[in-house]
């Protein structure tokens, strides 16, 4: 997920997203923990190294006062001695002076007297007094003018520390009479140190101001008589009256908060050091279990963070998933509304839409489209015999064909049972796509495998162009479907073009189909009639029955809008055979009724001409009606004898050799050869409408009529020019040796009664260009 | 002979008061108690005044170890402590059992120890329970 930072919204959007969320409360709680923890620690050890601070202020307090108050009685004890000394004998004194409890206790304290000599004369302690005193001593005590302290002396009779304190005693003229000493353990002066409250790390001593430690004691060691600079002591010591200091004390490297005081009367300073380890330890012990118990709230708060953060990812990939479902869903669906589930071609309603994007397109650019309708001929058979399961296969295999043959642009569609639809963008006019039909047509006429079999399919095309043909979809596709029906009445596996002609409505198609089942029956088919005018004679040489349908509701039907669905159902047949026998019973009757012989001319359609029961119905009718075979001219159209030649000559030479007369209708419009016109017994030729509507305007359509007279000439056919509507076109054609005419010039088809009157205006002459 | 010898040197201090002393008994605390400056009464309220050795001679070192389970210098260092800090001042000392002995017969309320041979008509030895 990349969210842009520069959107304000996003940002908010982001705060709420549980896992930043998550991860943002458990910095702002570890930051929150760490800090209170960290600040703890620092206020703890800042108010216990006040605390180890004033401790040894505090100490060193009580100190201060024991050791003066000590040394005071040891002076005073001297003092008093000296003073006794003037009075009586030393030894005498001593004793005296202990009857009296005026000495201090024996079991510490040994009082001596020596004289001016040094030499000793009396002692409380005999043990304590051997070897005593030294001549240093002697020599500082005589110097001295207040009580001298000595330097400790190890005693080995003790196995102790000793210190030595003395007095000079005068005489009354000042002069040094005798001196007065007093020892006493080391430890004495250490005694104070109380474990509970110093430990075992921290120190009491006294120190002179000679730098010698007079004693010194930490824990239950008590030593004597090591030096340290008495100077740097009183400088970073605080030899005055200030707070402890903490430094590494020089004697042991020992960090302790340390004070030392020099004593106002006497040589000597104390020193007081708290040990700082010790001091600290229980704080430290404190700290450390704030620092312990913050790692641990802190190792639970992410333990907390990650696994909520773990179930927030699983519940938002859980989501995800979902929803890329609902979508992969939804597209499923949607797909599936759009295309056909059978060939996996869009759908109607896709091809809709398509299609009115195109048209919008093709507005835009002032272009155009081209839409074809496709359908399977004869797909109903096909699933009829091989069934569905085929069927289906033949659907997907001629969808899979359609959509090879195009291009990326085009789009295929299935409409729904065997119609496919195309929409080819870009198209102008018809001769664009030739090429592409034509395509579709070869590869779609393939030989296909189907249950094992290879079968050939063909298919029916029919194109309309936007916007030449129509503008909306209902029009295009109506007039697809109606060029399509057409290709299918013109003889299926063509495709062709929807032109204003045939918009045979559909509708219209399946109401006749219904009814055209009962026109028979119900007798309301009925014959209309077209003469065929001998040019150089005027008269009428030749007439052609053309069907037309009275139908109740539709009034006058003309059989393009019914053969096609005569053809389809079969009915064409019957019918056929009705026009055969009513044409012929016409012509009976009008020579019966004493009209010369004019020739009746029959349309077969192509499902007639390849009926079996061709011959025996026009044996039938000719038998039934007497009329004379030769009166009897079928009209062919090229497209009927160029699918099966060798088929369509047997049936040729057969109603040939009846007597039965042969006309190629519509010529000109068909791709014949002459080589293979020149097989078919042919009589007549009868030049398509279209060539002769413009004849009189157009050099082209006169040289290709003169063409096809001369081929008419060339073998010895009769040539009928259809459609001749203006005296105009008469003459020309007359002119350039066309032999008849046919045409609203001569006259409009018209039913039997009526062209009996129009027989008697023209009479046929004997020089009619009838061929026999 | 020899283990005779051996015994008395090695210590048969006893605990003595004056003849007259009402004390009979004491509890080995309760000797502890008055020779380490705790009591100055006995729980009837009569007074006792613990009278010491020097601590040159054997009885001192003798007294201390077996009524007090304490040796000298543990006495000394105990005594240093209450002097150094104010709180107390130890036994009177004499020199020796004769001395107490005399010491002790003509002061009533005092206490002390003395080798039992010194001890004649002017003691009474006080059992120690």
């Amino acid at each position: 997920m990349t969210i842009s930072t520069k959107d304000p919204g996003n940002w908010r959007a982001r705060l709420t997203d549980p896992p930043f969320l998550f991860s943002l409360i458990a910095v702002a709680v570890l930051a929150l923990i760490w800090i209170t923890t960290v600040n703890l620690a620092n206020r703890e050890t800042a108010a216990t190294t006040l605390a180890g601070k004033n401790l040894a202020g505090d100490v060193a307090d009580t100190y201060e006062a024991q050791v003066v108050r000590a040394l005071r009685e040891i002076d005073h004890t001297l003092k008093l001695v000296g003073y006794s000394l003037s009075t009586d004998t030393p030894g005498r004194v001593l004793a005296d002076l202990r009857d009296k409890e005026l000495l201090p206790p024996e079991l510490l304290f040994t009082v001596n007297v020596l004289d001016a000599n040094g030499i000793m004369r009396a002692t409380t302690h005999p043990a304590n007094a051997a070897g005593h005193p030294d001549a240093a001593f002697l020599d500082l005590v005589a110097d001295s003018r207040g009580m001298a302290v000595g330097l400790p002396r190890y005693a080995d009779v003790s196995g102790e520390w000793r210190l030595h304190f003395g007095r000079p005693h005068r005489d009354g003229n000042g002069d040094v009479a005798g001196i007065v000493t007093l020892s006493v353990h080391a430890g004495y002066f250490v005694s104070g140190y109380e474990f509970g409250v110093l430990g075992e790390e921290s120190v009491l001593g006294i120190v002179g101001v000679d730098g010698v430690f007079r004693v010194r004691r930490t824990g239950n060691v008590v030593s004597a008589g090591d030096r340290i600079d008495y100077a740097t002591l009183a400088s970073t010591g605080g030899v005055a009256d200030e707070g402890a200091v903490l430094e590494r004390n020089a004697w042991d490297d020992v960090a302790r908060f340390t004070v030392s005081r020099k004593l106002f009367e006497f040589p000597l300073a104390i020193v007081v050091g708290v040990s700082e380890a010790e001091h600290l330890a229980p704080a430290q012990r404190r700290v450390a279990t704030y620092f312990e118990r913050a790692a641990l709230a802190s190792a639970i708060l992410l333990g907390v963070v990650a696994v909520l953060a773990w179930v927030s990812w699983q519940l938002q990939r859980t989501r995800e998933r979902a929803m890329d479902e609902r979508i992969e869903h939804a597209k499923r669906v949607e797909y599936l509304a759009y295309h056909d589930n059978l060939t996996d071609l869009p759908n109607r309603s896709l091809f809709s839409r398509n299609l009115s994007a195109k048209m919008h397109d093709a507005r835009l650019e002032e272009s155009g489209l081209a839409l074809m309708f496709l359908d399977v001929d004869r797909f109903k058979n096909i699933n009829d015999s091989l069934g569905h399961d085929a069927g289906d296969a033949l659907l997907r295999e001629v969808g899979r064909r359609i959509r090879g043959a195009l291009g990326a642009d085009d789009i295929v569609a299935r409409l729904g049972g065997d119609e496919f639809v195309v929409l080819l963008p870009g198209v102008r006019v018809p001769e664009e796509i030739v090429p592409v039909l034509e395509r579709l047509l070869s590869i779609l006429g393939r030989p296909v495998a189907l249950s094992k079999q290879e079968f050939r399919v063909t298919v029916s095309i029919g194109v309309t162009l936007f916007p030449a043909d129509g503008e909306d979809e209902q029009t295009l596709f109506k007039n697809a479907d109606a060029a399509m029906r057409h290709a299918k009445e013109q003889g299926k596996n063509n495709f062709q073009f929807y032109s204003s002609g045939l918009s045979s409505d559909s509708l219209e198609r399946l109401s006749l189909e219904s009814s055209l089942r009962n026109a028979l029956e119900r007798d309301e088919l009925c014959l209309y009639f077209q003469a065929k005018q001998d040019v150089a004679s005027g008269g009428i040489v030749g007439v052609e029955a053309l069907l037309r349908w009275r139908h109740p509701d539709l009034g006058l039907v003309y059989p393009m809008r019914f053969i096609s669905l005569a053809e389809e159902s079969g009915l064409i047949v019957p019918i056929g055979r009705w026009v055969l026998r009513k044409a012929c019973e016409q012509n009976v009757t009008w020579i019966n009724e004493g009209f010369a012989p004019i020739c009746m001319a029959v349309n077969l359609s192509a499902r007639q001409f390849l009926d079996r029961g061709l011959l025996e119905d026009v044996k039938g009718a000719l038998d039934a009606s007497g009329m004379d075979a030769s009166l009897l001219e079928l009209e062919i159209t090229e497209s009927m004898v160029m699918q099966d030649v060798a088929q369509a000559v047997t049936v040729l030479e057969e109603l040939k050799s009846m007597g039965v007369k042969i006309a190629i209708d519509d010529f000109g419009t068909g791709y014949s050869s002459l080589s293979t016109l020149k097989q078919f017994p042919l009589d007549t030729f009868k030049i398509d409408r279209s060539f002769v509507r413009d004849v009189t305007t157009s050099a082209d359509d006169q040289s290709l009529i003169e063409a096809i007279i001369a081929v008419g000439k060339s073998l010895h056919l009769t040539v009928v020019a259809e459609g001749v509507e203006t005296a105009e076109q008469a003459r020309l054609l007359r002119d350039r040796g066309c032999d008849q005419i046919q045409g609203y010039f001569v006259n409009r088809p018209m039913a039997g009664e009526s062209f009996t009157g129009l027989l008697g205006a023209h009479p046929a002459t004997g020089t009619s260009g009838q061929r026999a | 002979m020899l283990a005779a010898v051996v015994s008395v040197a090695q210590a048969d201090v006893v605990v003595v008061v004056a003849p007259d002393s009402p004390l009979i008994s004491l509890t080995r605390s309760q000797l502890s108690d008055i020779y380490l400056g705790r009591i100055n009464r006995l729980p009837d309220g009569t007074p006792v005044v613990p009278v010491d050795q020097a601590d040159i001679s054997a009885a001192h070192s003798e007294f201390y170890e077996k009524y007090l389970g304490r040796t000298p210098a543990q006495i000394k260092a105990h005594w240093s402590k209450l002097i150094f800090t104010g709180r107390g001042q130890p036994p009177r000392t004499v020199a020796d059992g004769d001395k107490l002995a005399t010491y002790v017969a003509m002061n009533p309320n005092t206490i002390g120890y003395v080798d039992p041979a010194v001890v004649d008509r002017q003691l009474k030895v006080l059992s120690i329970e």
